[in-house]
């Protein structure tokens, strides 16, 4: 927990009888993250929580370092939000919004000014700053949306969507900018339910389902299968029958023969078996599965829970004490 | 001839100081000012304001024009009206400005999502309150108290004992204007601010707050008529006007109020009531929405 920018423990929230959250306990290091999950999985309600807008019925949340409800505003200076909803007032430009959101998150009006202008430029919209945004186009106003979330420098910033509605060019230009935030030096959360979106721009994911944490950890982790694939020029029966012979487990899926890497190295084995039948090879490989895949699959990982109901209760008695 | 270079510096973080709480509630008032007064907004949205206080402040003007004109050639001192009689003329105005300005302050943060950005900032619901409230103050207080100093230091510059004598002389009247004002904003303000709070449409809250005041002098003056002497703590529009009088030291209307036998006192605690309502109504109502 002591590297996490995000660390939760038991965190539960219900709108009446609707249960939104569920016993998510997760630590999350810095770097691009993605939330992903269907609608409804409870992303949105677990962004609030975290912001400190929503209280959670039961467990904590800490956001760099510090406790969301007890240090609320402390956090919320150091975190940007970019809701999934329309946030613009449309009878402003541009400028004038970005300068008043840095003020609102306390940045003095001369720095508000830079940062905006600075911002804007960032995002592609210098030229549009001057516009009232009731007439920004979706992606004009995603990237504004995006520009008041990071105006004011934050170290966080939670990102609720940030793709939805846009066209595949706004889509592109979005997802390059979100990838373009870690070079800032800002660390994001990226909730969507684009799983390609989120493969493309995240090195760890969380997934919910149903306000429960499905899986959580790095993506090459998640996408790992413990198979190897390989295809050959020529009928693949003889390569399987020598694989076999050999003592791996493999099968056939179309044209791919995909060996389990349960026993020895496969890649041994596979060449054993190439160099016996005198097969041509075209392609060989890991494989690796994809986020919608997993989450399809739908595998229940539980937490190292005895590790967190440690720290819980260490972190409790702390609370306690003070 | 020199060569210019342009560096990229890239992304700059912001390292200087932060403003917290009292910087974002300041930030607030001052969106909160620029939008009732239609500032850096588009053309239109500065119509109304200008208009209504243009308005408000003509009359104070006419006088001062007159008073010179009269001055120059020779006649004697003239006064249209008094401070008292001044307040009548420009409270309804008040009262549509009141409605426009409170409409203008909360409901665009709802409807237009805005309400997300403020909740993603170090800033309580208290304090986003209090900031709106802090601008809704401003303007509502300055177009009460703006016609009313002009008609003074009009007076002042056209008064026979010179400006300074005026001045000096005539100082009780400046603090029972701010004290009058201090009344209509407290009668009127927090009433616009509930129905602003709860209404989907700025230009329906305006109209809301409008009827209720038609009605609530319309009605109790049919029911102290007939004899229900009680109504006249109804008469939400008529409770400034009588505490105004009484302040003034004036008699300029026969009140509601007044005429089913009840003074400035009740008037003024009705006044005080309804806005302690209203104020715990829109915590209320903010307190749910956030």
């Amino acid at each position: 927990m002591a590297d996490a920018i995000i660390a939760t423990r038991d965190l539960r929230f219900a709108y009446g009888d609707i249960l939104a959250l569920q016993d998510v306990s997760v630590d999350v290091p810095p770097g691009s993250i993605g939330l992903v999950g269907a609608n409804g999985a409870g992303k949105t309600t677990l962004l609030k929580v975290l912001l400190g807008i929503l209280r959670p019925q039961r467990g904590e949340a800490w956001l760099l370092g510090q406790r969301v409800n007890r240090a609320t505003l402390e956090v919320r200076s150091r975190v940007g939000y970019m809701p999934e909803t329309a946030c613009l007032p449309p009878d402003q430009t541009a400028a004038d919004f970005l300068i008043y959101a840095a003020e609102l998150a306390g940045l003095p009006t001369r720095a508000a000014r830079q940062r905006a202008s600075d911002v804007l430029t960032l995002v592609g919209l210098h030229e549009e700053r001057f516009r009232y945004m009731g007439g920004f186009s979706t992606g004009m106003a995603q990237r504004a949306k995006l520009a008041q979330a990071i105006v004011h420098d934050p170290d966080l910033v939670l990102l609720d969507e940030p793709t939805a509605g846009l066209d595949p060019e706004g889509r592109e230009e979005m997802l390059a900018l979100i990838g373009r935030l870690g070079s800032f030096g800002i660390n994001a959360i990226i909730s969507s339910h684009m799983l390609p979106d989120i493969e493309r721009t995240c090195d760890w994911v969380m997934m919910l389902d149903g306000g429960r944490l499905l899986r959580a950890g790095p993506l090459t982790e998640l996408s790992v299968t413990g198979e190897v694939t390989l295809e050959v020029l020529d009928d693949p029966a003889p390569v399987l029958a020598a694989v076999a012979k050999h003592g791996g487990s493999a099968h056939i899926e179309g044209r791919t023969i995909v060996v389990e890497t349960e026993r020895g190295d496969p890649f041994d084995l596979i060449r054993d078996a190439l160099a016996e039948t005198g097969a041509a090879l075209r392609r060989l490989g890991p494989r690796r599965t994809t986020l919608e895949d997993i989450f399809l699959a739908g595998e229940q990982i539980a937490p190292a829970s005895s590790d967190i109901k440690t720290e819980l209760d260490e972190e409790s008695a702390k609370g306690d004490r003070t | 001839m020199t060569e210019g270079v342009i560096f990229d510096l890239g992304y700059q973080p912001h390292e200087g100081e932060r403003l917290g709480r009292a910087g974002a509630v300041r930030a607030l008032y001052r969106d909160g000012l620029r939008r009732v007064l239609g500032l850096r907004r588009r053309a239109r949205s500065k119509v109304l304001p200008v208009l209504l206080l243009s308005i408000a402040v003509l009359p104070a003007l006419f006088f001062v024009g007159i008073s010179v004109f009269t001055g120059e050639i020779g006649l004697d001192e003239v006064e249209f009206f008094t401070h008292a009689q001044y307040f009548g003329m420009t409270s309804a105005i008040a009262m549509i400005f009141t409605a426009l300005a409170a409409g203008e302050l909360l409901v665009p943060d709802r409807t237009f999502g805005t309400l997300a950005v403020y909740a993603s900032r170090p800033l309580t619901m208290e304090d986003y309150l209090v900031g709106r409230a802090a601008s809704l103050i401003t303007v509502v207080f300055g177009f009460m108290y703006l016609p009313q100093l002009v008609l003074f230091l009009g007076r002042a510059w056209v008064s026979t004992e010179g400006f300074g004598s005026f001045v000096a002389g005539n100082l009780g009247t400046l603090w029972r204007t701010a004290a009058a004002s201090a009344v209509y904003f407290v009668a009127f303000a927090p009433l616009a601010f509930v129905i602003s709070a709860y209404a989907k449409r700025a230009s329906f809250a305006a109209a809301t707050f409008i009827g209720l005041m038609f009605i609530s002098s319309a009605v109790p003056q049919a029911l102290t008529d007939a004899g229900f002497k009680p109504a006249a703590f109804l008469a939400l529009q008529q409770h400034p006007g009588l505490v105004r009088d009484w302040i003034m030291g004036e008699n300029t209307n026969r009140w509601i109020p007044e005429s089913a036998g009840y003074g400035p006192i009740p008037s003024l605690i009705i006044i005080l009531l309804v806005a302690a309502l209203t104020i715990f109504l829109v915590v209320r109502r903010y307190r749910r929405l956030t």
